[in-house]
């Protein structure tokens, strides 16, 4: 995959070539578009059937109450009444919100510096790259997630390196105050592959650029401020619209360093987390489907505030 | 999702497009590891693919290595008992196995043979997953099964499951730990919660740091525990109503912060800790670092194995001062079957075969709780293993003491372990006052059991 990206930056985006395909009266152009839609077809089952079909499932569930085990019983709005009494969910949206804007934003920076100054031509970068990315693929896995919790246990690692300097830690995942911070360095910790995005938006800024400013005289903080950040403005956001989707809807990690349980008392009670809860482990699967679809309501209404606010800092360049 | 980000992507080229696309590809991989993570342990396939048979039957079971490998060759005499019924004997550990369990109820996919526990048969009896054993009880006859331990699983006045075996919720005491600090062990025909406080204090104190009197196991079973001695009344009245007072509670988590204060009991992170370790082995009585403990009597070989200690089984503190024996005898699990099995007889000569046999009994011996069955307990006796003897001895000293009225939670009582915890750990870790952790358990078991 490294080298595809590397050979792909070198060229300029054929901007006008998707438009063209599209409208083309053609017969082979139509026979291929049969070709495509066939192609396309498993995709478009799998969506009808196993996401689509759910989902609109469980939005119908949302006004019932269904134990799993009984058939479901319409009770009307009674399941989204029943959210503004909740303390649980209350917590629970605390601990989701605090995660999502403080876990997003150092991850991004991360990514981005990192991803600055991989592009800066250090020597192996393929391999930096391939290392710092290995963390996107491992860290929402159940392994990670196990590790984790080894090495900010009482007797973890952490614990064991504080040890030699004398001092004596906490058992981090175990303790209310930590335990969320410990999954929000996790997060911050897969910062691959925004990094990875990043790096591919930097190789396209054209060099001429720096190059004209820097006769100018622009400095290399001006440089960045000036030329790397606004033009890289889509590629920060196409990040933060992902990785805040991926944050609202953290779960694995949370079950697994909790024990499903979101403790020790209900500090790492993520939303999802809760939504689980509810659904499987008190047979409401009802009330669970309203919290589902509050969540997505959420998730949709952050999304749109992010394109409204992208039409006032990100710059396409066209 | 896609679509969304898709529009945006377009524009800053393929490079970052066709990188997104791998993202997504990668992203989608590592959360089907997450959630295929508890399907792992099911892939047990635990009976003889030999003996195919006419009949094809299902039996779930939660539990470990060991208790796979009696229960398989208990399945395989069956088998070879009965040739024309093929058993699929399907085992998970004990964390993934009611998730999965609700699941497949749902989906009308459950197993012929379900092994249930604690409230979990009214759960789903009441909730009409469970077959009313009187339809197969010419398979399985009950005749001979403890009263007391049929109860378990007989509610509104239909017998849901059968017991597995006789269990008791008691203290697990490790000798060479009280010998080490220079205490003697208390008798517990006499000893009050006070003597219990003090000997815990004094354990921690004259042993090594890391080593502790006694272990934080609060939970509903010794929450219940406590508050029958005190008041008479458990967690639940017998219609399905919450018993216990606010103030029993408080007391209890009162006396639990005092002895975490001082030394007797480890500190909130380690208590936190441990409470998401159910395993025996990584308990601390397991692991040989604490002197008293309460545990499942059934556990005692396991924590005997794990700690190399010669662990002993005693009385609950204030036992004989009380208002009522807080102590009783429970079958640890049962065996129900699924309502919507196409198989119940055969399923029913299962159970049959397992609870009311020796031969089936020589393999599992007390694995599940000592035989409830009275003739099969007293045929396998003496072939009883030494840790498991010394279980059975246990239960044969209290079983005419123990408070014979056992009241199991109703329908949404399963819930009460997570409140529980989560009301232990704000209490230890000084976020709630006893007085209002007392009044939340009240008012949390409340609303889940209505």
């Amino acid at each position: 995959m490294n080298g595809t990206v590397e050979e792909s930056t070198a060229e300029q985006e054929p901007e006008t070539s998707k438009r063209s395909g599209r409208k083309g009266g053609n017969s082979l152009t139509k026979r291929e578009g049969r070709a495509a839609y066939l192609f396309l077809a498993p995709w478009f089952i799998g969506m009808a059937v196993i996401t689509i079909g759910p989902i609109l499932g469980s939005l119908y569930l949302s006004f019932t109450d269904y134990s799993l085990l009984q058939p479901p019983e319409w009770v009307g709005l009674d399941n989204f009444e029943r959210m503004l009494n909740d303390d649980r969910l209350h917590s629970a949206i605390v601990v989701t919100v605090t995660y999502v804007f403080v876990s997003v934003p150092l991850q991004l920076a991360l990514a981005l510096a990192l991803a600055f100054f991989l592009d800066r031509g250090v020597r192996g970068l393929p391999i930096y790259r391939s290392i710092y990315y290995l963390p996107s693929l491992l860290g929402s896995s159940v392994a990670i997630a196990i590790l984790w919790r080894q090495i900010f246990g009482t007797e973890g690692l952490i614990n064991q390196l504080l040890d030699v300097v004398g001092i004596q830690g906490e058992g981090w995942v175990s303790h209310p105050d930590y335990a969320l911070s410990t999954l929000i360095v996790l997060n911050v910790w897969t910062f691959g592959s925004p990094m990875v995005i990043f790096l591919a938006g930097l190789r396209q800024i054209p060099t001429m650029y720096y190059e004209a400013a820097e006769v100018d005289g622009a400095g290399p903080w001006t440089r960045f401020f000036r030329i790397t950040i606004p033009l890289l403005t889509p590629i920060i956001f196409f990040n933060l619209v992902l990785q805040l989707i991926g944050a609202f809807q953290t779960f694995t990690q949370a079950f697994i360093v909790s024990g499903g349980t979101g403790g020790p008392a209900d500090s790492t009670l993520f939303y999802t987390l809760y939504v689980y809860q509810r659904g499987f482990g008190s047979f409401e699967m009802g009330y669970a489907s309203a919290l589902a679809w509050f969540l997505l309501v959420v998730i949709a209404a952050f999304t749109a505030i992010n394109f409204l606010a992208a039409k006032r800092w990100v710059h396409y360049g066209d | 999702m896609v679509h969304i980000v898709g529009k945006g992507a377009a524009r800053f080229g393929r490079t970052a497009t066709a990188t997104a696309a791998a993202v997504f590809l990668l992203a989608a991989c590592g959360s089907d590891d997450g959630d295929s993570g508890g399907d792992e342990a099911s892939g047990d396939e635990a009976s003889g693919d030999e003996a195919s048979g006419d009949v094809s039957i299902r039996f779930a079971w939660w539990g470990n290595p060991e208790r796979d490998e009696i229960t398989n060759q208990a399945i395989e005499a069956f088998e070879a008992e009965h040739p024309n019924i093929d058993v699929e004997g399907d085992s998970i550990d004990f964390d993934g196995y009611f998730d999965r369990l609700a699941t497949e109820v749902a989906a009308d996919n459950a197993p012929d043979v379900i092994t249930l526990g604690g409230a979990f048969p009214r759960e789903y009896g009441e909730r009409g997953a469970l077959l009313d054993l009187s339809e197969v009880a010419e398979q399985l006859p009950t005749d001979d099964i403890d009263e007391a331990a049929l109860s378990n699983g007989f509610f509104s006045d239909v017998q849901y499951s059968i017991p597995t075996g006789v269990n008791t919720f008691a203290m697990v005491v490790n000798p060479d730990v009280f010998e080490e600090a220079g205490v003697p062990l208390p008798d517990d025909e006499t000893w009050t919660w006070d003597d219990y406080v003090e000997i815990a204090a004094e354990i921690s104190e004259n042993t090594p740091d890391g080593t502790y009197g006694a272990a934080d196991r609060t939970a509903p079973d010794l929450i219940d525990l406590y508050s029958r001695q005190h008041t008479g009344d458990g967690l639940y009245t017998e219609d399905g109503q919450i018993a216990i007072a606010p103030e029993t509670a408080r007391e209890w988590w009162e006396l639990t912060t005092q002895m975490m204060e001082s030394g007797a009991t480890p500190s909130a992170t380690i208590t936190s800790e441990l409470a998401g370790q159910p395993g025996p082995e990584q308990t601390l009585m397991g692991q040989g670092l604490a002197g008293m403990q309460f545990d499942w009597s059934n556990q005692l070989p396991a924590l005997r194995s794990a700690s190399e200690a010669d662990l002993q089984l005693m009385r609950a503190p204030g036992e004989s001062h009380g208002v009522a024996s807080g102590m009783w005898l429970q079958a640890s699990q049962s065996y129900g079957i699924y309502s919507g099995s196409d198989h119940p007889e055969e399923a029913a000569q299962l159970i049959d075969f397992l609870v009311n046999t020796e031969e089936a009994a020589s393999y599992i011996q007390a694995d599940r709780g000592l035989p409830a069955n009275s003739e099969v307990l007293e045929a396998i006796t003496p072939e009883l293993d030494e840790d498991t003897a010394a279980q059975a001895e246990f239960i044969a000293e209290i079983e005419d003491e123990v408070n014979p009225d056992l009241i199991i939670g109703p329908e949404g009582s399963t819930e009460s372990v997570g409140i529980v915890q989560r009301l232990n750990d704000e209490v230890l870790f000084e976020r709630i006052s006893p007085e209002d952790a007392g009044q939340r358990l009240v008012d949390e078991l409340t609303a889940a059991v209505s």
